[in-house]
């Protein structure tokens, strides 16, 4: 049923089964296990829908929490979104565009998925915005950051349940102006297409708001190790604040680096939120504690919704969710109100379906709505502490809502 | 000029302990391409392996039982490493650096895969040894204390290693081997057991320094093809076969990845691939390379 490429003989097969299935299935109508060959629309009630997601290389980590997000949704809703059945095909995203792009065309053409959730890597989420469009088929992405993937690359058919880029640095850049650090702000960040939005992005607020930049260092993306070279001209520079954007193994590298050196406690240390999520924070330990860094989740958000994910998934996985868990469980319940309006499911109707939904009122992240097609949702102030469990983000203030 | 330097002081001391990590890692890799023209791609992975040792044993908590045992596992478990590579490049002797590259890549690969398998892809943190987990004050400057030890483990494994090869017989025997590998033959030594005595050696060290390069740079998975990368360049920088060659790289490449960056941040992704083309230049068998190498 899932046999890739069907040649004449396995069709015939495939169909014989399907046809055993069928009339098997007359005597118990419960039918609660997988569709039988070739069902793709029965009667309304099926949906395919293709999660991609990395199940290898960097972002694998990712992948595993949003898999496991979308996994604990269907759970929860009996496999049902709007009324549809839903038959999940995985497909691995890997790193980049060289693996998501073919992953993402395998999942149109071969699988023929109604809906596809999921993507890392802004780029694949770029280089297949085409395909996308061809098949007429809706992509709802629970990561990929890129400004430009709703913005100036905006497709119809592709909506986005995360975040951009700008968001969190354009709200840390307004706070650190209201707050006024003396001596200025040090920026760093790697130098690739997110750690450049999100300077843009900061540098928009905070040199908006009347704040000085005392300094800044694009960092080589992927091949530094050692920050020190870049860590030492802070001192330097007379800076009071540091804001960063790092995420992953660059994230633990900095954040203990950052602490080894001595800056931890003369220059304090500001981020955008992949600085200090999920599972990179164990890593970074003791260095950790104290940053500051500005997200649109955090485990400690108080609210019904929240109380319920988090208890939920970590009775499941026996871990904390992150971010990117929370976003492919949005993508989830943004997918299950569009479907329950819509009886066709070309891309054209949901995505209309999409665009008609009103505001998304329980989410774990707090409510929030599309502005465009990319959420626009509150951004909070987040302090690493120490608690009994570890260490957490802890929810300091909300910082406002904040549009793509 | 005193001024630069105090502005500087850290970037410098910083590039020594990067320099003295580099040499432990390179010098193995040096000697087993230099002598046997063995181009072992499997360096990074055993690094790696080391790094993880070294995670396994610390178990992110600060303990010298825990560092030393780590030290010890990853030193027998890369000299039997060394072993078995030696054993399986045996057969491409003399079928050019291309198989041998092939072999030890794969092996390289297995070995990553593996260890993603057994330890997830998360970022893994080692920990120093207490009395070296945390920074103290030189000259003004707050600087980790486990970064000056390294600088002082790697000067004492230089020296060390430096006697072995240019003060006793067996160093003889290797850099005879390194010159002129038939003549070694023919006058009756059995190259394939200084060629595994070298190769486990190396191993041994490159796998060491992963545990040494734990607190500096973690355990994370692709960081074996990150050092392997940082090792070539050294070896080629240096030269050859050349224990001495190996050291100058290394300190070399730690200056240039540390103070080079700090002096000229913009110019940071060129820096590391600069400095090689230059030597390349100037002096095309690295700068402490043979004269009559095997062409």
């Amino acid at each position: 049923m899932t046999q890739p490429i069907l040649s004449r003989r396995n069709a015939l097969g495939v169909f014989g089964l399907a046809g055993l299935a069928a009339t098997a299935g007359c005597g118990s109508s419960v039918g609660g296990g997988d569709s039988g060959g070739g069902s793709s629309s029965g009667g309304g009630g099926a949906i395919k829908v293709g999660l991609i997601v990395p199940q290898d290389g960097v972002y694998t980590p990712l992948g595993v929490d949003m898999k496991n997000a979308w996994d604990l949704y269907l759970d929860q809703h009996d496999g049902m979104l709007g009324g549809y059945e839903v038959e999940t095909i995985v497909a691995d995203e890997g790193e980049g565009p060289d693996t998501g792009v073919p992953a993402i065309q395998g999942l149109l053409t071969r699988d023929n998925v109604d809906v596809l959730v999921g993507i890392v890597n802004s780029a694949s989420a770029l280089g297949s915005a085409e395909a996308i469009a061809a098949a007429k088929k809706v992509l709802v992405i629970s990561n990929a950051d890129a400004i430009a993937v709703t913005g100036d690359a905006r497709s119809p058919y592709i909506w986005r349940a995360s975040f951009t880029n700008a968001q969190a640095a354009f709200a840390m850049g307004e706070y650190l102006a209201g707050q006024q650090p003396e001596g200025g702000v040090y920026l760093m960040a790697p130098d690739y297409a997110a750690g450049q939005e999100t300077f843009v992005a900061f540098k928009d607020s905070y040199v908006g708001g009347g704040g000085t930049i005392a300094g800044e260092a694009l960092t080589p993306f992927g091949t530094t190790q050692d920050f020190q070279p870049f860590l030492s001209a802070i001192p330097g520079s007379g800076a009071g604040a540091t804001f960063v954007f790092y995420s992953g193994g660059e994230a633990v590298s900095f954040v203990q680096q950052y602490a080894s050196l001595g800056l931890k406690d003369s220059v304090p240390l500001y981020g955008s939120g992949f600085l200090t999520e999920g599972s990179v924070l164990e890593a970074q330990g003791e260095a950790a504690v104290g940053i500051q860094t500005a997200l649109h989740y955090s485990t400690e958000i108080d609210n019904p919704a929240n109380t319920e994910f988090v208890d939920a998934y970590q009775g499941a996985y026996d871990v904390l969710p992150t971010c990117f868990a929370v976003q492919t469980w949005d993508a989830a319940l943004v997918l299950d109100l569009a479907l329950a309006e819509t009886e066709d499911l070309s891309g054209d109707a949901v995505s209309e379906a999409l665009g008609g939904l009103a505001e998304i009122s329980d989410s774990p992240r707090g409510p929030w709505s599309f502005d465009g097609q990319s959420p626009k949702h509150i951004e909070y102030l987040r302090e690493v502490q120490e608690s009994d469990g570890g260490l957490i983000n802890v929810v300091v203030e909300e910082l406002g809502e904040y549009g793509q | 000029m005193t001024e630069w330097f105090a502005d500087n002081f850290v970037s410098i001391l910083n590039g020594l302990a990067i320099g003295s990590l580099l040499f432990i890692l390179a010098v193995g890799l040096s000697l087993v391409f230099g002598m046997m023209d063995v181009l072992n791609l499997g360096h990074g992975a055993l690094y790696l392996i080391g790094a993880y040792v070294g995670y396994q044993f610390t178990g992110g908590v600060s303990s010298w039982s825990g560092f030393l045992t780590a030290l010890a596992v990853a030193a027998a478990f890369g000299a039997v490493a060394g072993l078995i590579l030696s054993v399986a490049t045996q057969p491409l002797v003399g079928r050019g650096h291309l198989d041998q590259a092939l072999l030890t890549l794969g092996v390289a690969l297995v070995v990553a895969e593996v260890i993603s398998i057994i330890f997830g892809d998360d970022v893994q943190n080692v920990v120093a040894p207490p009395g070296l987990n945390e920074s103290i004050q030189v000259f003004g400057n707050t600087y980790p204390a486990y970064r000056l030890a390294l600088i002082g483990i790697g000067a004492v494994l230089a020296i060390g290693v430096w006697l072995v090869i240019e003060k006793t017989s067996l160093g003889a025997l290797i850099r005879a081997s390194v010159s002129d590998r038939e003549m070694v033959s023919a006058v009756g030594v059995d190259n394939r057991k200084v060629k595994a005595g070298v190769f486990a050696f190396g191993s041994m060290l490159a796998a060491v320094a992963g545990v040494l390069g734990g607190p500096v740079y973690g355990a994370r998975t692709g960081l074996d093809e990150t050092v392997l990368l940082l090792a070539l360049v050294v070896i080629v920088i240096g030269g050859l076969g050349s224990v001495r060659g190996a050291l100058i790289g290394a300190l070399v490449i730690g200056q240039v990845e540390s103070l080079g960056k700090a002096l000229y941040p913009d110019f940071a992704s060129f820096m590391l691939f600069g400095a090689l083309a230059l030597v390349l230049i100037v002096r095309p068998r690295g700068l402490f390379g043979s004269k009559v190498g095997a062409g």
